[in-house]
């Protein structure tokens, strides 16, 4: 769905390397969590993927498709494949709800019909539906960044990227949001997600990249946030989950037998989400103060 | 992808509204820099009309009496071939003057019901060496006997030109002034449009909506601006022409200067190219220079 091929790319302004030689494989239906310190080139990742930026060397596909070699007028084709999210939110203020997750269509050109049956439905995925004539200052930051979260899934991308989705959130409002991705998610689309939050890295234990300086430094299925980058540089590490996320200790925390242990006890079985539930139980909580 | 119509319709309205100060001022610019165009326009076709009336190569017109005997029409004509000054003359006798005068004065039948061949005075039409002597020969010429009045046309036509020329340029410069702000005044209008909805672009351009899917209600935009000044100019000049052919219409011997409708229909279209021509550079300005797509 999305492979790096040696991209390397230098900002004009400054000298900064904010990609170097990155190489990557992501499948369809992914989860990949992106970490690594502020300017490390994470945002950059994703922009290079929507083409916002081009690259100085390498090659990128999204979906088959070689996209650094893509002519200008077909960029916008290729930004519908790719529904984005941000960390603050970057809803239209003087919209409702609806005509935000609405604009998105209409700004493609999509037909009325199509629109009225969407647009409730993808509301209604989100948790929203009851909401949809309020206006984005009318709702809590969870609610808001559910509502940027329908408008760039109303359209079906194959590929959702989100920049620090929870960033500007509560951890319990973030494990609802994160439980939403989850959702879409599983409904095959590849998620793309850079983030701070190592409680949710950990909890969710899906593929975490990590990046520092522009280089992957770290590639790693079911990783946690914090990994000592000198353990391991290779995929497929085997699990290794942090503690139970509302103490925040794992962002932090190296594996230890101990936390290994308490993996064990966990299950690997469960669905992450419903771990995440478990630890943290604090989704219903935001839901009922939001309503 | 088609690009609704509706939609660009719905946001060139809601964008002048919101920026109805500039929108204003940019119109009333376009409006009175192409009033003076389409007055310059008109000025130059009156000009001309009167010019093609009067006949332009006629530097000189010496008018006999009615009934001035044949001998002095030959001393007349005699001593015309001998004035150096004198290039050459053609001579109307009495019908072909009265055929003249009938289509000259066709308008005014009044004149025309008076007049008969025996009674319209036969002409020698010249062409002087030197027009600008017209003049001086015709006073060689105003105190023979036969002579009923001596008029050098060319000359009031050529001062007349000259007149409207100067005026025209005039006009002209203004209103190029003009359209250069006007050009500067929608650009700007535009520039703050495309500020004013900066979110929206940023999300359209997230979603993928085509380039010209985004640009195109700004150039609408200007290209409004534009036509709606041109409308109120076209407005100005027609009022304008009407006034004035109606004062012209009284003096019979401006009743030429007239402009014909389907001339003025003309240069009002060419006012409303113009003022579209103004909106969609100043628009497309803006939106090379300040929206990135």
């Amino acid at each position: 769905m999305i492979r790096f091929e040696n991209v390397t790319k230098t900002y004009k302004t400054g000298s900064v390397t904010a990609l170097s030689g990155v190489s990557l494989d992501i499948s369809k239906g992914e989860f990949v969590f992106v970490v690594g310190a502020s300017g490390s080139g994470k945002t950059t990742l994703l922009k290079v993927l929507l083409r916002e930026e081009g690259v100085d060397e390498g090659r990128i596909w999204v979906a088959g498709r070689e996209i650094n070699t893509l002519s200008n007028w077909r960029v916008p084709y290729l930004r519908r494949n790719l529904g984005c999210v941000f960390q603050d939110f970057r809803l239209l203020p003087n919209k409702t709800v609806f005509q935000n997750v609405a604009f998105a269509l209409e700004v493609i050109g999509r037909p009325r019909q199509v629109i009225a049956a969407q647009v409730p439905q993808v509301l209604e995925l989100v948790g929203l539906g009851q909401k949809a004539r309020r206006l984005p200052d009318e709702l809590s930051g969870g609610e808001q960044q559910r509502v940027a979260i329908a408008r760039a899934f109303v359209n079906r991308p194959l590929i959702l990227l989100a920049d620090e989705p929870t960033g500007n959130l509560d951890p319990g409002t973030s494990q609802g949001i994160m439980t939403l991705l989850d959702r879409i998610n599983r409904s095959g689309t590849t998620v793309l997600m850079a983030t701070h939050d190592s409680t949710i890295v950990d909890m969710m234990r899906r593929r975490v990249i990590e990046i520092e300086r522009g280089r992957v430094i770290r590639d790693q299925v079911r990783g946690i946030y914090g990994l000592d980058p000198s353990h391991s540089t290779t995929r497929g590490v085997p699990a290794v989950t942090g503690v139970n996320g509302v103490g925040g200790g794992a962002g932090v925390g190296s594996p230890t037998a101990e936390a290994a242990a308490r993996a064990a006890t966990l299950g690997t079985e469960r669905q992450p989400v419903e771990r995440l539930a478990a630890a943290a139980d604090t989704g219903p909580r935001h839901r009922r103060r939001a309503h | 992808m088609p690009i609704s119509a509706g939609y660009v319709a719905r946001e060139t309205v809601s964008n002048l509204w919101r920026n109805r100060l500039m929108a204003l001022a940019a119109i009333l610019t376009v409006g009175v820099s192409l009033s003076l165009v389409g007055t310059a326009l008109l000025l130059r076709q009156s000009v001309n009309s009167q010019l093609a009336a009067l006949g332009n190569n006629v530097d000189l017109q010496v008018f006999m009496k009615a009934n001035a005997p044949a001998g002095d029409t030959n001393a007349i004509r005699t001593t015309l071939h001998e004035t150096p000054q004198i290039k050459s003359c053609a001579y109307l006798d009495h019908e072909q003057s009265y055929l003249r005068a009938k289509q000259l004065f066709q308008n005014q039948p009044l004149i025309v019901s008076v007049l008969t061949p025996a009674t319209t005075p036969p002409v020698f039409e010249c062409t002087l060496i030197h027009p600008n002597e017209a003049s001086a020969v015709a006073n060689l010429f105003r105190a023979e006997s036969g002579v009923y009045e001596v008029a050098f046309p060319a000359q009031s036509i050529r001062s007349l030109t000259a007149l409207s020329n100067v005026l025209q340029i005039v006009l002209f410069t203004i209103a190029v002034v003009l359209l250069l702000s006007a050009v500067v005044l929608i650009l700007m209008a535009i520039r703050m449009a495309i500020f004013a909805r900066r979110r929206e672009v940023a999300v359209m351009r997230l979603v993928g909506a085509t380039a010209w899917f985004i640009r195109l209600p700004f150039m609408v935009e200007g290209l409004v601006q534009g036509l709606i000044g041109a409308v109120v100019a076209v407005g100005i000049v027609l009022l304008g022409d009407i006034g004035i052919g109606a004062l012209l219409h009284r003096f019979a011997e401006f009743r030429s200067a007239v402009v014909p409708s389907h001339d003025v229909v003309v240069t009002e279209i060419l006012v409303v190219v113009v003022g579209v021509v103004v909106g969609v550079v100043g628009s497309a300005v803006a939106v090379r220079r300040f929206l990135s797509v």
